[in-house]
């Protein structure tokens, strides 16, 4: 499967990846257009900073044992047998939030407008060149690479 | 192969799947007396009328089908003989097993409390048959008592509010839904009931129930004197794992069925899940649970490992909160407690020697999965020089350079 590689000492925090990840998500915006001040702009993928640790890219690991997969009692986490990627249906969740409790990394978390369903990453399925978070990386510091699992 | 397995939700379905995946031509039946697949954490939207019964299913339409699998509802195992490897069905049919998996959940209990039990319009909140006898009471009450302010109280009180009954909920403790919330979370949530119309008897206690001549529990009397009435009463004082048809079977069973690390049964290649094993009545383990089971009637060696369970999200009127572990210490002393408070945000972190022991987060719960894993691995974060609420996955951060998956650096 392709997963998202992350090199944690290239990163500097310019934060492009939240950025095009918010666009990416709201029709037609583009990186000019993107109005990252609205309610309904949400990043799937997230930068931590502090002064010991520097910049931690935090991004959906897809996983090959997807707690949240586990968790969900709604049937909108899914785990694609062909793509390996963790998908989420929207209209099945109940906003119950099992999955948020159980992503060991702190990934997933509820949207902040309606707080009726939770923001994942989708791997910019519907996107023939891949996930958008990773074409905006100055850095390289993800990649997309296939792994076996 | 043949696998056998009785009960069809979480544990039972999450082992229908992991087998058809692992191995996919395993012959599998799955007997439920129920004739749904639902998901029983969404009653309440079904009984509120948010949902259909199709829209609680927790599995995709055609999923038997789809997966060839046999699946007889409506169908309930009333005897096993583990000699002879079959079950017996309430319709005589004799299901033979070269492996079993015992699913069945739990049940509600109606405590022995005089009038109570012989009262006609009395529910548990369990199963969508319940929700659907409810539903049909929903079209005439107008006073509907709940007893018990748990999770699951809570969930058919909302539902009922939802529906325009005036709902009262009548509790034992002095807070409502008591093992998941503190004294300041849990009235966070009451006040919002109240909003709604719900009122609350707390610290109290039902001593008997009135029946009127058609056989209705009408008048609830209370340890204090007071008294309610009602329409229409939910029970939700409880569960207990189901397991009646395994009786004469020789199977171990202490209030649960008893099973080993790798969820076997004292009987080789009977293996037990879910609610029905007793040592947690939650959605995420039953599944984690079934997908153990199956993988070891399989032939592998896998063990039940993660069982933590003292964790739960509640989201009501738009109020969510996470708790997790010891949120309530009795000997507050002996802990320490830190709060950290904003005007949407409580939080509360109890530790000792800089383990973490229990977390309540209100308000705003994003990105707080990795708290469990903190609590769970009894992780010591002394050494991590920061305030506690400012950690994050971030600090524990590390990568498998294989994989490229998460791993926790302690
Ligand atoms: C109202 C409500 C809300 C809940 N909310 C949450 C929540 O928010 N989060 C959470 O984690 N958990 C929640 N739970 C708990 C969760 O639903 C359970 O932990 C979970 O359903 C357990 O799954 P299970 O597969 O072990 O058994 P069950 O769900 O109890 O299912 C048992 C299955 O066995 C079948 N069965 C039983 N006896 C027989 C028999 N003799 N013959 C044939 N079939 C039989 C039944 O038909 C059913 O298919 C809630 C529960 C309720 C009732």
């Amino acid at each position: 499967m392709k997963r998202i590689i992350i090199d944690r000492e290239k990163c500097d925090g310019c934060l492009n990846c939240n950025v095009a990840c918010i666009s990416a998500h709201e029709e037609g915006s583009n990186f000019y257009t993107v109005n990252l001040g609205s309610v309904d702009s949400e990043t799937r993928n997230f930068i931590k900073f502090d002064a010991k640790t520097g910049y931690t890219p935090i991004f959906c690991r897809h996983c090959d044992e997807p707690e949240c997969v586990l968790s969900c009692m709604s049937g909108a986490m899914e785990k694609d047998p062909v793509t390996g990627h963790v998908k989420y249906d929207e209209s099945k969740c109940a906003a119950c939030y099992m999955c948020v409790m159980n992503c060991p990394f702190g990934v997933l978390k509820p949207d902040n407008k309606t707080r009726t369903k939770v923001i994942k990453c989708d791997f910019c399925e519907e996107k023939q060149d891949g996930p958008s978070c990773v074409k905006a990386c100055p850095k390289q510091a993800i990649e997309v690479k296939e792994v076996s699992r | 192969m043949k696998i056998v397995i009785i009960g069809a939700s979480a544990a039972g379905i999450s082992a229908a799947k992991t087998i058809k995946v692992a191995e996919p031509d395993t012959q599998i039946v799955v007997i439920s007396k129920e004739d749904s697949i639902h998901s029983r954490c969404m009653l309440h939207k079904y009984l509120g009328h948010e949902r259909d019964a199709k829209g609680i299913s927790f599995v995709h339409e055609n999923f038997f089908a789809e997966n060839n699998i046999t699946w007889l509802k409506n169908t309930t195992v009333v005897d096993l003989d583990t000699d002879k490897k079959f079950v017996r069905t309430n319709d005589n049919q004799a299901i033979y097993f070269d492996k079993l998996l015992i699913a069945t959940g739990a049940s509600y209990f109606i405590p022995p409390i005089p009038g109570l039990r012989e009262a006609k319009n009395v529910y548990g909140f369990r199963d969508l048959k319940d929700a659907q006898l409810l539903d049909s009471e929903c079209k005439t009450a107008k006073n509907a008592v709940v007893i018990g302010a748990g999770l699951v109280g809570m969930d058919a009180a909302v539902a009922l509010l939802e529906r325009g009954l005036k709902v009262s909920v009548i509790e034992m403790m002095n807070g409502i839904m008591g093992l998941q919330l503190d004294e300041k979370s849990a009235e966070a949530y009451q006040q919002l009931f109240e909003e709604h119309g719900a009122e609350f008897l707390l610290s109290d206690k039902v001593t008997s129930v009135d029946i009127d001549e058609a056989g209705k529990g009408r008048t609830i009397h209370l340890a204090s004197g007071k008294s309610v009435c009602a329409d229409v009463i939910v029970i939700a004082a409880g569960v207990r794992p189901s397991f009646d048809f395994v009786e004469k079977s020789g199977i171990a069973t202490k209030n649960a069925i008893l099973v080993g690390d790798d969820l076997q049964t004292n009987i080789k290649g009977i293996y037990a899940a879910g609610d029905v094993i007793g040592i947690s009545g939650i959605w995420p383990n039953a599944m984690k649970q079934g997908k153990i089971a199956a993988i070891n009637m399989l032939g592998e060696k896998l063990r039940y490992e993660d069982r933590y369970a003292l964790k739960n999200t509640t989201n009501f009127y738009g109020l969510a909160t996470l708790s997790l572990g010891n949120i309530n210490p009795k000997l507050k002393e002996s802990f320490d407690v830190l709060i950290r408070e904003d005007r949407n945000n409580y939080q509360k972190v109890v530790m000792k020697n800089g383990i973490i022991l229990g977390v309540i987060m209100q308000g705003n719960i994003n990105s707080t999965g990795f708290w469990q894993y903190l609590i769970k691995n009894k992780i010591d974060v002394s050494g991590i020089d920061k305030d506690v609420f400012d950690l994050s996955y971030a600090d524990f951060y590390k990568v498998d350079s294989i994989s490229g998956e998460y791993l926790y650096a302690i």
